[in-house]
């Protein structure tokens, strides 16, 4: 039977809110420390702060706005056959307006405009087909 | 806790390599237990005179080191396994040295070794989703730090394929290393891209390999003349704020690191032994990657922040320069046995010291300093005096 409808899954539950409201409102998921301040992405399971030592982490979500702080355009496959995306594709650090580092899938139209202190938003994207037809995507940041 | 340098002497009486290269129809316990008969060779010791083994390797499996020891003798002596990734060697060369040391064993013998899987490795430094989103690309974790370390310091791609061409050459003069052939600038800069601003010659080649060194106490030693002291061994796993993204981890924002792993490691190592960067004579800095080797000279305090492109440009980390490093061609030519490795840079302080070799020799070098990565994160600095 062939369907002309695709169902998307995220590539992980829990990484980021309102999968179907669209791009703008979306927030990724992460852990505050009331304590200490500290932010984590992706939320940790526990509530135990790794930085300050105590159980007082808080959900929270992040800003979907930052600036890259590193990037690298990959030229060949990963190994190890856990990764399903296209090839090239570039990958590094943004650091968010809420003051954490993120490592990040980017996204752009052209892998050569990529560069340091760039403005860059979160997008939730088309990451791959899966084998059972269904489309996986994933948070990525792309240049504003 | 005891303070080390209160405890007794430990001495290398005898080191033993293998050539690094593909081992296509041998195993690990075929070659690891080769660079075991060659350290007690050289030692001047028999088997039977060793008292606990300490066998590093990542990929090899349960007991590895045990089937290394039935091709040696099976003496009811301890084996222990260490798997610690690209610091499992020099790991396993720290716990030699502890146990005599602590004057729980007189003789002991460490062993790196490696035979590198072909196909699908499930690495288990990254979490599932790392995986999925392809972040376990090492070149690629090394070439973000590399970005970064060009961003703060203005370093260019031709420094990073300046370190290939040192190593090379150094490599060159190694009967031992994988790759005996030297490289130029063009040729690096040349080499197809592997992962954004690093090129195929500015990463090391995989390898196979085996390492052993035999440690006892002074009143062991058969040879007083080939032997050398370990000053110092250290190792200082991860700390919280610092990314070192070739195990998944980025910096922290709000609560940076005072110090990282690398400069901990060699602090201690340097207030243990006595000595300080300026009284290194040869050094092996860990060059998976040609830009670590940069920044890995400065963390160890061979030179500020920034200054290494200029001082390699100039010739200081050559085999006749004043801090002469890789002297062996480094993971870069020799090739890169993750178990092997860390215990591989030891030996080649420990040739270096004794005046053996041949045409790398550094001119009368009297204290030399070796340092290895891993994931985990680990930084292990290890130095030696004549």
């Amino acid at each position: 039977m062939v369907s002309t409808d695709t169902t998307t899954i995220p590539l992980r539950e829990g990484f980021w809110t309102n999968l179907r409201d669209g791009n703008k409102q979306t927030r990724l998921i992460g852990s505050r420390c009331s304590s200490c301040g500290e932010i984590f992405f992706p939320k940790k399971e526990k509530n135990w702060c790794v930085h300050c030592n105590r159980s007082t982490l808080e959900e929270t979500t992040l800003s979907n706005k930052g600036k890259i702080a590193t990037y690298s355009v990959v030229m060949q496959q990963p190994g190890g056959g856990f990764y399903k995306g296209p090839v090239p594709y570039a990958y590094g650090c943004v650091d968010l307006e809420d003051g954490i580092r993120i490592e990040t899938l980017f996204s752009a139209d052209n892998f050569d405009q990529l560069e340091v202190e760039m403005d860059v938003e979160l997008v939730i994207e088309k990451f791959y087909d899966d084998e059972n037809g269904n489309e996986v995507v994933t948070f990525k940041f792309k240049p504003v | 806790m005891k303070n080390l340098s209160e405890m007794r002497e430990v001495y290398v009486a005898g080191i033993g390599l293998v050539p690094w290269g593909v081992y296509e129809n041998k195993e690990h316990y075929d070659f690891g237990s080769d660079a075991v008969f060659n350290a007690l060779k050289d030692a001047e010791m028999e088997w039977n005179n060793i008292q606990a083994a300490f066998i590093g390797s990542v990929y090899q499996g349960t007991g590895s080191g045990h089937q290394v020891i039935k091709e040696v003798g099976q003496t009811g002596i301890p084996i222990v396994n260490v798997e610690n990734a690209c610091s499992s060697g020099s790991s396993a060369f720290r716990l030699a040295y502890q146990m005599i040391a602590a004057e729980i064993y007189d003789i002991v013998i460490a062993v790196g070794m490696e035979k590198m899987p072909k196909g699908p490795i499930k690495s288990t430094a990254f979490r599932p989703w790392e995986l999925a989103s392809g972040f376990n690309v090492q070149m690629a974790n090394y070439a973000n730090e590399a970005v970064e370390y060009m961003h703060e310091t203005g370093a260019s791609v031709e420094d990073f394929a300046r370190v290939t061409v040192k190593n090379r050459k150094n490599g060159a003069l190694n009967p031992n290393a994988r790759f005996q052939k030297p490289v130029t600038l063009e040729e690096v800069m040349e080499s197809r891209m592997v992962a954004s601003p690093l090129r195929l010659f500015h990463c090391c080649p995989l390898a196979d390999g085996a390492a052993a060194a035999v440690l006892c106490s002074k009143n062991k030693l058969k040879s007083i003349k080939r032997s050398i002291s370990v000053a110092a061994s250290t190792l200082t796993s991860g700390v919280y704020g610092e990314g070192i993204m070739m195990c998944g981890t980025v910096n922290s924002l709000k609560f940076p690191a005072k110090s990282g792993i690398v400069k901990l490691s060699a602090d201690q190592a340097y207030e243990i032994a006595g000595y300080g960067p300026e009284d290194m004579d040869v050094v092996q800095a860990y060059d998976t990657m040609a830009p670590a080797e940069l920044w890995d000279v400065e963390k160890l305090g061979f030179c500020r922040e920034g200054e290494a492109p200029k001082f390699l440009k100039e010739g200081v980390f050559d085999i006749n320069g004043k801090t002469p490093v890789n002297t062996d061609g480094g993971l870069m030519s020799r090739g890169h046995p993750l178990g092997a490795t860390g215990l591989g840079q030891i030996c080649e302080i420990i040739t270096q010291l004794r005046g053996e070799a041949g045409k790398r020799q550094v001119n009368n070098p009297g204290i030399g300093l070796a340092h290895s990565m891993g994931a985990g994160p680990n930084s292990s600095v290890t130095i030696f005096k004549k």
